[in-house]
C-alpha cells in the first residue's frame, strides 16, 4: 500500500496576497505540475486528464467561506523492469 | 465540631493506633524482643487497612453527598491527607524494626538521643485530635514546627555519628544507627503534612507553613493583631505568576491591636491583599508602587506591610474597592462601561503627559515573543510554521519572520518613553465607579518603557477575554476601538511617525505569547495566525516606516470606524 503525501497550510490573509497564492496554483495547474512544499516535506502532483472540480461557497451566520476543491486519478505508474519475458516452447 | 458518622471514628482510631506503634518502637529501641517485633509488624496492616476504610468513605462522601458545605469539603480533604501521612509514620517505625536487626549491638542506640525525638513526635501525635476538631490553628502551628526540632535532633545526632565513624570502627552499626535515626526525621516530614493539612482544614487554604509565618510577619508589621483567628484569610486569584496571592479581612467585631474597631480605617479596614513569593519581583512590586505613590497619590493601593526572608518576601496591600475592568467590560451597565472608559483614557492622558521623557530608546518586542516562544509551544504544538512555497509563491517560517521583524525594530526605536503599568492586562485594572476612579494593580513590571507595550497588551487582553456572543462581543470591540483611537491620537499628538509599525509588532508579539493561556485551541490558534499576519504585513511593507498602516482588521475591531479622516479622538487632541 502507498503511504499517504500530504501538505497542510493555513494562514492569514489579505486579498492580495491570497491573490498571488492563487495565481501561482493557476499557473501550476496550466503547466500540469504542482510544487508544493513546507519545511523537509514536498510533494508534487501531476494534474492531467480530466478533474472532478468542486466548488462550495456559504454565508451564514456573518461569516462567509468559499471552497474550491480539485481531484483527478494520477496514472498509473509504468513499472520498468530489466528483466524480459520469454515464452518458449519446447 | 461538624461530625461525620463512621469517619470521625475511624480516624481517632487510626491516630490511635500509630501513636501505639509509636511508643512499641520505643520500646523496642529499649529492648528489641521477638515478641514485641511480631506485634509491631502485626499492626501494621491493621494501621493499613484502616487508612483505605478512610480514605473510601472521604473519596465516596466527596462524591456522594451534595449537602457538604465547603468547610465540611475542606475538612474530609484534610483527614485524607492526615490519614495518608499517619499511615507512612507507621511504615516508618516498622521499617525502623528492620534496620534494628542488622546492628550487632543495638546498645550503640543512645536513649538520651531518641527519647526526646519520640517525646516530639508523640506529643505532636496527641495534638492532631484536638487541633481538627477545635479548629485550633496554634495546635496545627505546632505540629509543622515539630519538624524543625526534629531535623535539629536528627542533624546532631548525624554528625557526632559521622565524627566517630573517623575512627573507621563499627562502621556498620554507625551506619545502621543513622538509617535509624534518619527514619524518625521522616516522620517529622509527614508530621509537617499533617500539620499543612490541619491548617488547610481550619483556614480552607493549602499554605506552607513558611508562608504561613510571613503572612504572620507582614500582618503583625502592618498593624493587624498577631491573632490569627482574627484574620480572614482566603484565596482570590490563588497562584499568579509564580505569587501567592489573597485577601486578608479582619473578621466582625475583632479588635487590632491598637483597639480600632473593624472598618475604622487604616489597615484592614477595607480588607488587605496579601502576596507572597519572589524576593525579587515582590521588591520590584514594592519600588514600584512607591514610586507610582509619588507621582499619582491615589493611582495605586497603598502599602500596609512588607516582610522578606532569605529568599521571599510578602507585601500586604490595599484592597481597592471596585471591579477589575474585564467585569465592567463583560458584566457592567453601558452607562457604566463608557464612564470607565472615559476615566481610564483620562488617567492615562495624564500619566503620559506627566512622565513622557525623550527618546530614543530600543523596544523589544520580538525578543519578548521568542523568548515565550518555548512556553506557547508547550501548551500548543503546533502554533509555529515551517517556511512554505506554493507553486513559486511562498510564506516565511515562524522563525524567520521573527528575525525579519527583529532586524525592522531595531531601526524603529519608540521616540519617547513613559512610565508604563508593564502588564496592562484588562483584568490589572480596578474602576470605582462611585468615586470615578481607574486604579492600577500587579506593577511588578513597571518601568520607562514606549507606551506601545502597554497599549498592545490592553488591546489584546480584550480581545482574548474568551467570551463569543456576538453582543459581549460587540461591547470588547468597542472598548478596543475607542483604546485605539486614543492611542492614535496620542502618537499623531506627539509626531510618533512610527507608532503604527511598533504597534504592529507589539500585537504580533502579545497575540502570539497569549496563545499560552489559552486551552481552546481554535481561538489560540486564531491568534497565532493574526500574530503572523502581522509580522508579514511588516515584512512587506517597502518605503518609508512612516507610511505604514497598521491592518486594524487584525483585532476584528472595525477599520472603517477606526480609519476615518476626522481628528481620532477629542480627549488626544
Amino acid at each position: 500500500m502507498s503511504s499517504e503525501e500530504k501538505f497542510v497550510f493555513e494562514s492569514l490573509q489579505d486579498c492580495e496576497s491570497i491573490r498571488a497564492f492563487l495565481e501561482a496554483l493557476t499557473e501550476g495547474v496550466g503547466s500540469k505540475h504542482l510544487v508544493l512544499s513546507s519545511g523537509g516535506e514536498r510533494i508534487e502532483l501531476f494534474p492531467q486528464g480530466l478533474l472532478q472540480v468542486e466548488v462550495k461557497a456559504r454565508r451564514k451566520g456573518g461569516s462567509s467561506k468559499v471552497s474550491l476543491k480539485l481531484e483527478w486519478k494520477d496514472a498509473p505508474r509504468v513499472e520498468t523492469t530489466d528483466r524480459t519475458l520469454s515464452v518458449s516452447s519446447n | 465540631m461538624i461530625t461525620f458518622e463512621g469517619l470521625s471514628e475511624n480516624f481517632r482510631f487510626l491516630v490511635l493506633e500509630v501513636s501505639g506503634q509509636l511508643r512499641a518502637t520505643h520500646e523496642f529501641m529499649r529492648t528489641p524482643t521477638r515478641e514485641l517485633f511480631d506485634r509491631i509488624t502485626g499492626r501494621d496492616d491493621y494501621i493499613d487497612n484502616l487508612k483505605t476504610i478512610i480514605e473510601n468513605k472521604c473519596f465516596s462522601r466527596i462524591h456522594t453527598d451534595n449537602s457538604l458545605d465547603r468547610r465540611e469539603i475542606h475538612r474530609i480533604r484534610a483527614i485524607h491527607t492526615i490519614a495518608v501521612n499517619l499511615e507512612r509514620i507507621a511504615d516508618f517505625c516498622v521499617n525502623i524494626l528492620g534496620q534494628m536487626a542488622h546492628l550487632s549491638d543495638p546498645g550503640r542506640l543512645r536513649a538520651d538521643e531518641y527519647d526526646p525525638i519520640f517525646a516530639e513526635i508523640e506529643a505532636s501525635l496527641n495534638r492532631i485530635i484536638p487541633a481538627l476538631e477545635k479548629e485550633d490553628l496554634p495546635g496545627a502551628l505546632a505540629i509543622c514546627r515539630s519538624e524543625y526540632e526534629l531535623d535539629r535532633l536528627y542533624e546532631a545526632v548525624f554528625h557526632r555519628t559521622l565524627a566517630e565513624m573517623s575512627d573507621g570502627r563499627s562502621v556498620h552499626d554507625r551506619i545502621t544507627t543513622i538509617f535509624i535515626f534518619r527514619y524518625l526525621e521522616r516522620i517529622g516530614d509527614s508530621l509537617l503534612n499533617v500539620g499543612e493539612a490541619l491548617i488547610f482544614s481550619v483556614l480552607g487554604e493549602k499554605i506552607k507553613i513558611k508562608q504561613f509565618e510571613a503572612l504572620q510577619k507582614t500582618l503583625s508589621t502592618s498593624g493587624f493583631g498577631d491573632s490569627l483567628s482574627d484574620i480572614d484569610f482566603r484565596s482570590i486569584w490563588g497562584t499568579r505568576s509564580g505569587c501567592r496571592i489573597g485577601r486578608v479581612e479582619r473578621v466582625r467585631n475583632a479588635r487590632s491591636s491598637t483597639g480600632d474597631a473593624e472598618g475604622g480605617g487604616g489597615p484592614g479596614g477595607l480588607g488587605s491583599i496579601y502576596k507572597q513569593g519572589n524576593k525579587k519581583k515582590i521588591i520590584r512590586e514594592r519600588d514600584n508602587i512607591a514610586r507610582w505613590s509619588t507621582l499619582f497619590p491615589n493611582l495605586v493601593p497603598e502599602i500596609f506591610g512588607y516582610h522578606e526572608d532569605d529568599d521571599s518576601a510578602a507585601l500586604l496591600v490595599e484592597f481597592l474597592q471596585g471591579c477589575t475592568l474585564d467585569e465592567i467590560v463583560l458584566t457592567g451597565d453601558g452607562e457604566i462601561l463608557q464612564n470607565a472608559m472615559f476615566v481610564l483614557l483620562q488617567t492615562l492622558h495624564a500619566i503620559w503627559e506627566r512622565t513622557a521623557a525623550p527618546g530614543p530608546v530600543p523596544t523589544d518586542y520580538m525578543r519578548q515573543m521568542r523568548s515565550r516562544m518555548e512556553s506557547v509551544l508547550q501548551v500548543h504544538p503546533g502554533l509555529r510554521r515551517d517556511g512554505v512555497s506554493l507553486c513559486g509563491a511562498g510564506a516565511l517560517s515562524t522563525e524567520q519572520l521573527m528575525d525579519r521583524c527583529e532586524a525592522i525594530e531595531k531601526t524603529l526605536p519608540a521616540p519617547f518613553t513613559v512610565f508604563i503599568h508593564g502588564d496592562f492586562n484588562v483584568n490589572n485594572l480596578v474602576y470605582d465607579h462611585t468615586r470615578q476612579a481607574v486604579r492600577f494593580i500587579d506593577l511588578h513590571r513597571s518601568r520607562d518603557c514606549d507606551y506601545v507595550q502597554d497599549i498592545s497588551v490592553f488591546l489584546v487582553s480584550n480581545y482574548r477575554l474568551p467570551v463569543f456572543e456576538p453582543a459581549l462581543r460587540g461591547r470588547i470591540r468597542w472598548v478596543m476601538r475607542e483604546f485605539l483611537l486614543f492611542a492614535l491620537g496620542v502618537a499623531d499628538a506627539r509626531g510618533d511617525a512610527t507608532f503604527q509599525a511598533r504597534l504592529a509588532l507589539a500585537l504580533a508579539r502579545s497575540l502570539y505569547t497569549s496563545t499560552r493561556f489559552e486551552l481552546n485551541h481554535h481561538f489560540a490558534k486564531d491568534m497565532y495566525l493574526r500574530s503572523h499576519y502581522l509580522m508579514e504585513r511588516i515584512v512587506a511593507h517597502r518605503g518609508p516606516w512612516e507610511g505604514f498602516r497598521l491592518p486594524v482588521e487584525v483585532l476584528d475591531c472595525g477599520r472603517n470606524a477606526i480609519m476615518r479622516e476626522e481628528a481620532p479622538c477629542a480627549l488626544a487632541s
